[in-house]
């Protein structure tokens, strides 16, 4: 609970500092919130980070994409502060730390899992958003 | 109105977006929007350091225009964003004048956004969240929050670090880290670690790398390389700030 708390501030405060319209703030902090429940209860059930961060981040684009239809607006807004919360902060700072440390074999360790997680997450925008790309460009087709 | 006015309204909407964080494909949608809207035939190309434009009227081809744009400075605003969004889908149901046009893209420098001291507290209760989330006490995530406001306030009024791009990036790391460092030894013990993730999270370039992403998707490969590698940049530049600031705690303490 705590930290669904802390997920949610966590995006709501990032949503601030892009200047994202007051009445849009809440919906990031609630789109960040339910990524980070999401990624935590996948990664405690299963143990895997890089699996935990792709599917948080399929569904953290899709919510975004369906607010963003809903709402009228980018889904960047969205996407970007609930990202927050999931990406792979403290395997980067680990993977800093050992290299320091000159302890190389922890070092590629980390950073493996640092580009796995990055990678998990860039490819779950792409999946969703290339589906929402194909309904909206099929829905144009219609139009004219 | 002439091709010159509608190029120049495009434009100008087009270096606003491209100025505050869009995507490639939404500023050249949306130029193409803006011209298609005064029936102005127009081609664009757009990369993240430049728009390239050029237009003429659909019944008379030999008023062609081009227009060049060089975009030096990028920052954050997704309100602006979604302003000029707006605006350039309003425009198919009524056209508006030269002037109004104009008049409204001026005013959106001074767009309503948070108050000052409402963003340094966000700038805070942010590290105070991630400081926390990874996991350590509550006064670890005051600390780091007190680093995060302190370097979000300096990073705005010493605007001379930020002329050079990605030297500002290690310059505030470097000092999150050594102030990190500095509390932990003389003021009161805290785990170093999570207070610097959680003041760093702030400097980080998600904008550039999810834009990155999506420009490829929508075919924009020249764009989205350009993205990554500036969001690359900006990461080395915080490892190395960081890495720097511990490797002198090692050998100093």
């Amino acid at each position: 609970m705590k930290g669904i708390i802390l997920a949610f501030l966590g995006s709501f405060c990032p949503a601030l500092l892009f200047n994202i319209e007051k009445n849009k703030l809440i919906w990031a902090g609630i789109c960040g919130a339910t990524g980070w429940t999401v990624y935590n209860s996948i990664y405690s059930y299963s143990g895997n980070k890089i699996y935990a961060a792709f599917i948080a981040s399929v569904v953290i684009s899709l919510i975004s994409e369906i607010m963003a239809k809903l709402l009228k607006t980018p889904a960047t807004v969205f996407n970007v502060p609930s990202l927050f919360p999931i990406v792979p902060g403290v395997s980067a700072y680990y993977t800093i730390l050992y290299i320091i440390e000159n302890d190389l074999t922890a070092a590629a360790y980390k950073g493996i899992e640092t580009l796995g997680i990055a990678g998990a997450i860039a490819f779950g925008i792409i999946l969703v958003s290339t589906i929402f790309r194909y309904i909206n460009t099929r829905k144009r087709r219609k139009a004219i | 109105m002439d091709v010159k006015e509608v190029l120049d309204i495009a434009m100008l909407s087009g270096e606003i977006l491209l100025t505050n964080g869009s995507e490639t494909y939404r500023v050249e949608e949306t130029i193409e929007r803006i011209c298609s809207a005064y029936d102005i035939e127009s081609e664009c190309f757009v990369v993240p350091t430049g728009i390239f434009l050029s237009g003429c009227s659909k019944n008379d081809t030999k008023d062609s225009i081009s227009l060049v744009k060089r975009i030096k400075e990028r920052t954050i605003n997704l309100h602006k964003i979604e302003m000029i969004n707006s605006f350039s889908r309003s425009l198919k149901d009524r056209r508006i004048s030269y002037d109004e046009a104009m008049k409204f893209l001026k005013g959106l420098d001074s767009a309503p956004s948070f108050p000052y001291y409402k963003s340094l507290l966000a700038a805070g209760v942010t590290s105070f969240a991630y400081a926390m989330l990874f996991g350590s006490s509550a006064i670890n995530g005051i600390v780091a929050a007190f680093i995060s406001i302190l370097i979000y306030y300096a990073e705005d009024k010493i605007t001379v670090i930020n002329l050079l791009p990605f030297f500002s990036e290690f310059i505030w790391s470097f000092i999150t880290g050594i102030l990190a460092v500095f509390i932990n030894k003389y003021i009161l013990p805290i785990n170093i670690d999570s207070v610097i993730i959680g003041s760093i999270i702030v400097l980080f370039p998600g904008i550039a790398i999810t834009n990155g992403i999506r420009d490829a998707l929508y075919g924009d490969i020249l764009s989205s390389q350009v993205r990554l590698a500036e969001a690359l940049y900006t990461v080395t530049a915080i490892g190395a700030g960081v890495g720097i600031s511990l490797l002198l705690m090692k050998y100093w303490m």
